[in-house]
């Protein structure tokens, strides 16, 4: 059963006298027990994806879709009040920069507590407050901080960024929810912690069939454990499909692109060869190009680039794209 | 061949509170020596908290050490915490270039500044010198009146470099400068840093938790925990047997 199906889902942001379209017809959809992941450079609307689905955008944000379900209830239908108690039971997401996003005024046992739910506590109000507690240990062992007391007796700024997101992913995975959006959890932390989360959160999926949407931008460290890839660009869906074919058959000029510039998928590069790097740097979304974003950039753009390009798909392989790459012969 | 820049027996030690009236001795870097060769570059890693960025801080003259030795060139220029010439030869970047740059002056005049600062350059030639050096790391000569907020992600990170390269330096302490970076912006930056470092020889100290970049940039690697050296050695060979189990483990994910 599809679990999030989300069809041309558009953000745009009015500024008074032009509209900006942040995100453009991006369409996901995800299955039960499945981890998939948005990858983009900055200011792609990876971010903006997630928090629109947790609805937490503030009104300035004009967010249209045809279809937005979660296990076949609409979310843009339902009042404010039944979609957060919906979302607050099955969605929860681990926010970027954890450091800021903790209150840095409570204790992080406070702040841990809030996130656990009452409803299955048993006994009077003692045993109650015991099993909180219990709970709350439980957790941070979950997901590897071994002491406990220092850390619920600790405000967050006395704590490392890695332990920091930790508690953030407990406090996620507190409700265990059905599918846990992890907004880039890694990012500022050393190679060992990373490893860390990243076995963490893949346990988390195969033992508690959670699904994940990972929102990153590093390419290299989602390839091996997660199922499908949505790569987007400025806004655009540019590519989606099943993270193995994109990576041994890229469609789009944009993902060949992001995959060549990873040392490590170019074996036979020489050491301090240069890298492949596509020219220019991302527009602002002010002076973004007509037709694919990417034209400007792109190395194999021609004249017809201008229009937008039509969403194709083969196989469950999606991509927008004029002259796509990998093409067999006898299709065209 | 001389190495540019060597360094021994670097220790730093901060007094941190342990009590009331007494103070305990907390080691950040303890015993650190290497060398550094023309156009060499040296990637330093280890976990949050094992001193790498200590370490950059005391090579860059932004903080002293409190013994140890380090030689540029064959010349003492840091001898037990006391610094001898200022630090026009080893220049840092630093984390976000973004936040490390004012945002009310134009690029022009902070790089300005560097040069009056430091040199004896005429305001004609101190001009040349800032154009110069944007060209050479791919910006045009009109950007030196652009504020900060002007760029984008991928320019302002070469305008960072140009603050660091205006003084032509020996050596470049790049500290976690391409971690954060979106990836077509990091593999412009690394080619950039490379022909840098083929046209003028300069030296990089790569201070980083990217061990693909570690791989494909850097010949040495200097491996730190709790501020002492795990492993010291050239970088495939460490990759290929490291000594530790440390190191393994490190280098595995």
């Amino acid at each position: 059963m599809q679990l999030l199906d989300i069809r041309n889902l558009t953000i745009e942001l009015d500024t008074g006298d032009t509209v900006i379209r942040a995100v453009d017809r991006v369409s996901i959809s995800l299955k039960e027990g499945e981890v998939h992941a948005l990858v983009g450079e900055s200011g792609s609307g990876k971010s903006l994806i997630a928090k629109a689905l947790m609805g937490v955008l503030n009104a300035r944000w004009r967010i249209t879709a045809d279809r937005m379900h979660w296990r076949g209830i609409d979310l843009m239908r339902l009042s404010n009040e039944k979609r957060r108690q919906l979302i607050g039971n099955e969605i929860a997401m681990i926010y970027q920069e954890p450091s800021s996003c903790l209150d840095p005024t409570a204790k992080v046992y406070n702040q841990l507590i809030e996130c656990i739910p009452r409803n299955n506590l048993k006994g009077n109000f003692l045993q109650k407050r015991k099993a909180l507690k219990k709970r709350a240990m439980a957790l941070l062992h979950k997901v590897g901080i071994k002491e406990h007391a220092h850390v619920f007796d600790s405000y967050p700024h006395e704590l490392s960024e890695g332990i920091c997101q930790k508690v953030m992913i407990a406090m996620a995975i507190a409700r265990s929810p059905k599918l846990l959006i992890a907004d880039e959890p890694t990012t500022a932390l050393e190679s060992t912690t990373r490893a860390q989360i990243f076995r963490l959160l893949r346990s988390l999926n195969q033992l508690k069939s959670m699904s994940i949407l990972m929102i990153s931008h590093e390419l290299a460290e989602l390839s091996d454990w997660t199922h499908g890839l949505h790569v987007l660009y400025c806004g655009q869906m540019v590519e989606a499909g099943p993270t193995q074919t994109l990576f041994t058959k890229p469609k789009h000029p944009y993902t060949q692109a992001l995959l060549k510039s990873l040392p490590e998928y170019n074996q036979s590069l020489a050491h301090k060869a240069p890298l492949y790097a596509l020219k220019g740097t991302i527009p602002t979304l002010q002076h973004l190009p007509i037709g694919c974003r990417l034209g400007p950039r792109c190395p194999k753009a021609q004249r017809e680039c201008v229009a937008t390009p039509l969403v194709s798909d083969t196989h469950g392989h999606t991509y927008a794209c004029h002259f796509p790459l990998n093409i067999n012969k006898e299709k065209c | 061949m001389e190495p540019v820049l060597k360094v021994q027996a670097l220790h730093k030690h901060f007094n941190v509170r342990a009590g009331l009236f007494r103070t305990k001795q907390f080691n950040a870097v303890s015993d650190v020596s290497f060398c550094l060769g023309k156009g060499e570059t040296l990637a330093v890693i280890g976990e949050t908290g094992s001193g790498k960025s200590t370490l950059g801080k005391i090579l860059a003259g932004a903080d002293n050490s409190s013994s140890g030795q380090i030689l540029l060139n064959g010349q003492i220029i840091e001898d037990d915490g006391g610094r001898v010439e200022n630090t026009k030869d080893i220049r840092l970047i630093f984390q976000d270039p973004m936040k490390s740059l004012n945002p009310s002056t134009p690029i022009g005049s902070i790089l300005n500044e560097i040069l009056i600062l430091n040199t004896e350059l005429d305001s004609q030639a101190r001009r040349e010198k800032i154009n110069q050096t944007l060209l050479n790391v791919g910006l045009l000569a009109e950007h030196r009146n652009y504020y900060a907020h002007m760029f984008s992600g991928g320019q302002i990170q070469r305008v960072a470099l140009a603050r660091a390269i205006i003084l032509d330096p020996k050596v470049l302490v790049l500290d976690e400068a391409l971690s954060s970076l979106d990836p077509s912006v990091r593999a412009q930056t690394v080619n950039l840093l490379l022909r840098l470092q083929r046209e003028t020889g300069l030296s990089y100290i790569l201070i980083t938790n990217h061990l693909s970049l570690v791989k494909h940039m850097s010949d040495s690697l200097l491996l730190l925990h709790k501020g002492e050296v795990v492993e010291y050695g050239e970088t495939h060979e460490v990759f290929n047997s490291p000594q530790t189990k440390l190191a393994e483990r490190m280098l595995a994910c």
